[in-house]
């Protein structure tokens, strides 16, 4: 009838103990498998980046430590490269964020047409990226393209979209606006219907001009879903392979050579491994430090913005 | 017993929630653990029931030891204070949850939500989910939930705190009842001190880590093992006064502003020791001639409440003292100068350093 | 609130109406040009009243293409059949490996759940092919190249985040209090993270299962690398499509129109639950 006695220290048996502790590694152990799965070809990848390696030479590999790296500061291609992917980031980004805030400003009201608008404007996001630059490229044919004709009603004739050098980078543009502007949208109208009325209503009642309500109000609370969206997109863009490669993979000539397009077609094309992994790790590295610094930004940019809440 | 704890102890981190906790609970016997909020009485409670671990210490349920076995396998009832119903389910599947795990037929199941939700009056509801449901409802659905399986023992976490007044009041008249049917070991937490001394055969007070009294109502409340014990009792919370009571003759005497009182042979081990006076509100009585055991004060307010009258009442040294009586017409008693007396047997004292209560007498 | 003078009103819905045409317009054309004949659609300037024919579906569904060359055999369908099995499986798996791991994830803190988050999120903006050209090798070696396994294996990179991300959250919404009162009612782990965890977390779970589905179909880069052609899915399946010479281009619209309708037809009959999954996803990082 009596309990144990007097200072007895808990006796855990072994079983019950170790399920508890264990249970949530089990429980991750699969998702594990997958990093594993990750994490092993991205070393292989610095390896290859780090070799002189062409796999129709194979026999004639050899480790040239950061000698790919360094042939890229004098090459001319890499720095075409660079230069394309970074001007099409900015124009996608920069046109996709201005249009879907322009888009969710006009949305902003809970009604049900802005919804079903919503609904509606939300298909192109879902349409495979590499399927949405077919569709553009039926259009633009020159033959029978719809947009073709369009445009040659407006004296354009002879307009050749993604095959002239001139307009390539230009309708790649076009058709990622077309597929990712949803997104920011989608994002901006759920921060803009979750912003608190108050600052609003007693903008209103205080009769501020609506420019000033916008600008000193509104785009800074905003900031932390901007923030937020730019990154993505800014990440995405930057990598871009799908559209581009779908379009004219990588022409004409060069136009069109972003970073992931160029690496495949070193690899699949050239066979160089070595200068295909080193090109992707200088893209990774860009990344890196994008969203490093937009990360440490965000965070301070969502405590302010709770602040003015 | 039905439920034993032995030393059971809990940190987190660096902050200590408590320490060295033992205690007993008979079959049949409500116990409530009461103390004020943080106290870690939930923490507790989740430690009897299994979905938490203590540092050490045993819990024993039926005299077989559960400290390590899994909530399912201890054979305890709970009632969260949050209610915790399930939500995605109705509220008879709610009930029947806690009978469905060991595989009965349908049919047993549904006699014994059925007679239990009778009693407790929630038969015509048990339909709906937790969302429809009122929170008299609810709690009653978790109270069901917890009493089906005819536990060993009763968790009970301060199940009418977020109960309106009236239905509180109510399920304290319903619930001794309810709990002596069943004749589990109910462990009850609340800080409502009325609510432990209305439902609890015995009243354990937690504070600062620890059981500092564990006794019946009464003993609590008229034997308070420290001051904080006896502050927490009572309504209006007791008056403090300091003295240093001393010995003349056969009598211990103590000087409230300057007037000596006898307490006659009472507490004689606190002579010479700096102590605290306590007096009890309704042990006091007003009157405008001073009297054997009674010191002066200036009456300052008067308060009716219902079945009584508060005199908020100030010494010469400037501390208040609250006088309880029943109700009075409002101006019988005149603002001014008065005289508060009491009775030398209802007073305690208290060493004013350890604010642990001094020998009495015989008790 | 705003007082909104009627010339904003009807300049509002003119921005919008040009909006809704611009995004629309390519989805209409396509579908329309699906039910065109070649001699319709070469016709200028081109016509959106003409005599619509399903001899473009048929020759797809057929599997037979008539063109200028001859005849030639087309397997679109096993591409259509290829991006089924690959996107249904990915996100069984993925549901299968995931929901465990986001509970385990909403549940406990431990250092193992802090690595495996942080290791894809890492990956969510890696460039995929730092990942994929080497796998492409790796896999020839170990014998994954081109088969169903490898490549479900692979969507793995993208199903999974997904469903980590948005499902802990709907986890880590539930009040553990309920699962300790099912455990105190006398049921095991199992059963209340079955019975209780899960259909809690159900539309949390739909939203990135479906989700999950759409990118895991809307995926062209990695088939495009570690397919072969009799796996492939209409992503890749599609391009290959139009470059082979001598195509119809109906055909060609009909083939993006079965390839693209999928997703679109699942983003509109669960739009709710994938707009919670993206910006719960985003926003909450």
């Amino acid at each position: 009838m009596n309990p144990s006695p007097s200072r007895p220290s808990a006796q855990r048996t072994k079983s019950t103990i170790s399920i508890k502790r264990i249970m949530p590694y089990l429980l991750s152990l699969p998702a594990l498998s997958i990093c594993v799965g990750i994490i092993i070809p991205f070393f292989v990848a610095v390896w290859y980046s780090t070799l002189r390696y062409r796999m129709n030479l194979p026999a004639m590999w050899g480790f040239i430590w950061f000698d790919n790296y360094i042939q890229f500061l004098t090459d001319k291609a890499f720095w075409n490269t660079v230069w394309i992917s970074l001007l099409y980031t900015v124009l996608t980004v920069g046109l996709e964020l201005l249009l879907g805030l322009g888009i969710a400003l006009l949305l902003r009201k809970r009604s049900t047409f802005n919804n079903a608008v919503s609904i509606v404007l939300l298909l192109p996001l879902m349409t495979a990226p590499a399927l949405a630059a077919l569709m553009w490229k039926l259009m633009t044919n020159p033959n029978f393209g719809i947009l073709s004709y369009i445009v040659g009603l407006i004296g354009l004739t002879d307009f050749r979209w993604a095959s002239d050098p001139k307009t390539a980078l230009l309708t790649v543009v076009l058709v990622d606006i077309w597929v990712y502007t949803p997104f920011i949208m989608i994002l901006l109208l759920a921060g803009l219907r979750s912003l608190p009325q108050q600052p609003f209503e007693a903008a209103a009642l205080d009769g501020v001009p609506r420019s000033f309500v916008f600008f000193r109000i509104t785009l800074p609370m905003l900031m932390p879903y901007i923030i937020t969206a730019s990154l993505f997109r800014l990440l995405d863009s930057i990598q871009q392979f799908d559209v581009v490669y779908a379009m004219t993979q990588g022409g004409p000539g060069d136009k069109l050579m972003v970073f992931q397009v160029q690496a495949y077609l070193e690899f699949f094309q050239y066979t160089n491994v070595g200068r295909s992994a080193a090109l992707l790790m200088v893209l990774w590295l860009i990344t890196n430090i994008l969203s490093t610094i937009f990360i440490k930004n965000w965070l301070r940019l969502r405590e302010r913005a709770r602040g003015h809440a | 017993m039905s439920l034993s704890l032995r030393h059971i102890s809990k940190s987190f981190g660096r902050a200590t929630i408590f320490s060295d906790i033992s205690l007993d609970v008979a079959e049949g016997e409500t116990v409530v653990l009461f103390g004020p909020s943080g106290t870690g009485k939930t923490v507790l409670m989740r430690i009897i029931a299994g979905v938490e671990d203590a540092d050490n210490g045993i819990i024993m349920i039926d005299n077989r030891d559960v400290t390590n076995s899994s909530p399912d396998n201890r054979g305890v009832g709970m009632a969260f204070q949050n209610f915790a119903l399930f939500p995605h389910m109705s509220a008879y599947e709610n009930v029947a949850s806690a009978l469905t795990a060991r595989e009965g037929s349908a049919t047993i199941i549904q006699e014994r939500v059925n007679s239990i939700v009778k009693l407790l009056k929630i038969d015509h509801v048990m339909g709906h989910s937790p969302r429809e449901l009122s929170n008299g409802q609810k709690q009653r659905t978790a109270l069901a939930r917890a009493l089906v399986g005819a536990p060993r023992v009763l968790l009970l976490d301060d199940p009418l705190r977020n109960v309106d007044a009236k239905l509180r009041y109510e399920m304290r008249l319903e619930l001794p009842n309810l709990l002596r049917r069943f004749g589990s070991a109910v462990l009850y937490v609340t800080q409502d001190y009325k609510e432990a001394m209305a439902l609890g055969h015995r009243i354990a007070v937690l504070q600062g880590s620890r059981i500092i009294q564990a006794a019946s109502p009464i003993d609590i409340y008229e034997r308070p093992e420290s001051l904080i014990v006896a502050k927490l009792f009572g309504d209006p919370t007791i008056n403090v006064l300091p003295v240093m009571p001393r010995l003349h003759g056969d009598e211990v005497i103590i000087e409230i502003d300057g007037v000596s009182i006898s307490i006659g042979q009472y507490y004689r081990d606190a002579v010479g020791i700096e102590a605290s006076l306590a007096l009890r509100p309704e042990h006091l009585v007003v009157c405008s001639t001073p009297g054997a055991n009674s010191f002066p004060v200036e009456i300052v307010a008067e308060t009716p409440l219902n079945e009584k009258t508060v005199l908020l009442t100030r010494t010469r040294s400037g501390t208040e003292v609250l006088v309880s009586m029943p109700a009075i017409n409002e101006g019988t008693i005149p603002l001014g100068l008065g005289f508060v007396s009491f009775d030398p047997k209802s007073v305690l004292l208290f060493d004013r350093s350890t604010e642990r209560r001094l020998r009495y007498f015989d008790r | 609130m705003d007082n909104v003078s009627p010339i904003e009103k009807v300049l509002k819905l003119a921005a919008l109406t040009l909006i809704l045409i611009f995004f629309m317009f390519p989805i209409f054309w396509i579908l329309l040009m699906s039910f065109q004949t070649n001699e319709t659609i070469l016709r200028i300037p081109p016509s959106i009243v003409f005599e619509p024919t399903l001899s473009n579906y048929e020759a797809l569904i057929r599997g037979k293409l008539v063109s200028t060359a001859g005849t030639l055999d087309i397997a679109f369908m096993s591409n259509l059949l290829n991006s089924v099995i690959l996107s249904t499986s990915s996100v069984i798996l993925a549901l299968l490996f995931g929901v465990p791991a986001a509970y385990a994830f909403a549940r406990y803190k431990f250092k193992l759940g802090e690595f495996i988050a942080f290791t894809l999120l890492s990956f969510r903006f890696a460039p995929p092919l730092l990942v994929l050209l080497p796998l492409s090798l790796i896999f020839q070696k170990i014998g994954l190249a081109d088969t169903y396994i490898g490549l479900v294996w692979v969507y793995q990179l993208i199903a999974l985040p997904l469903i980590l991300w948005i499902v802990r959250g709907y986890f880590e919404d539930i009040s553990p209090d309920i699962e300790h009162a099912y455990r105190i009612a006398g049921h095991g782990w199992r059963k209340t993270f079955l019975k209780v965890a899960v259909p809690l977390a159900g539309p949390g779970i739909a939203a990135a299962g479906l989700l999950a589905f759409i990118f895991c179909w809307n995926n062209f880069v990695f088939a495009l690398i570690l397919a072969s052609a009799d796996k492939q899915p209409v992503t890749v399946g599609a391009l290959a499509f139009v470059t082979a010479s001598g195509i119809q281009y109906g055909q060609i619209a009909a083939a993006i129109v079965l390839s693209a309708t999928p997703t679109l037809v699942i983003a509109l009959y669960a739009q709710r639950y994938l707009v919670e999954g993206l910006s719960l996803g985003a926003v909450k990082g």
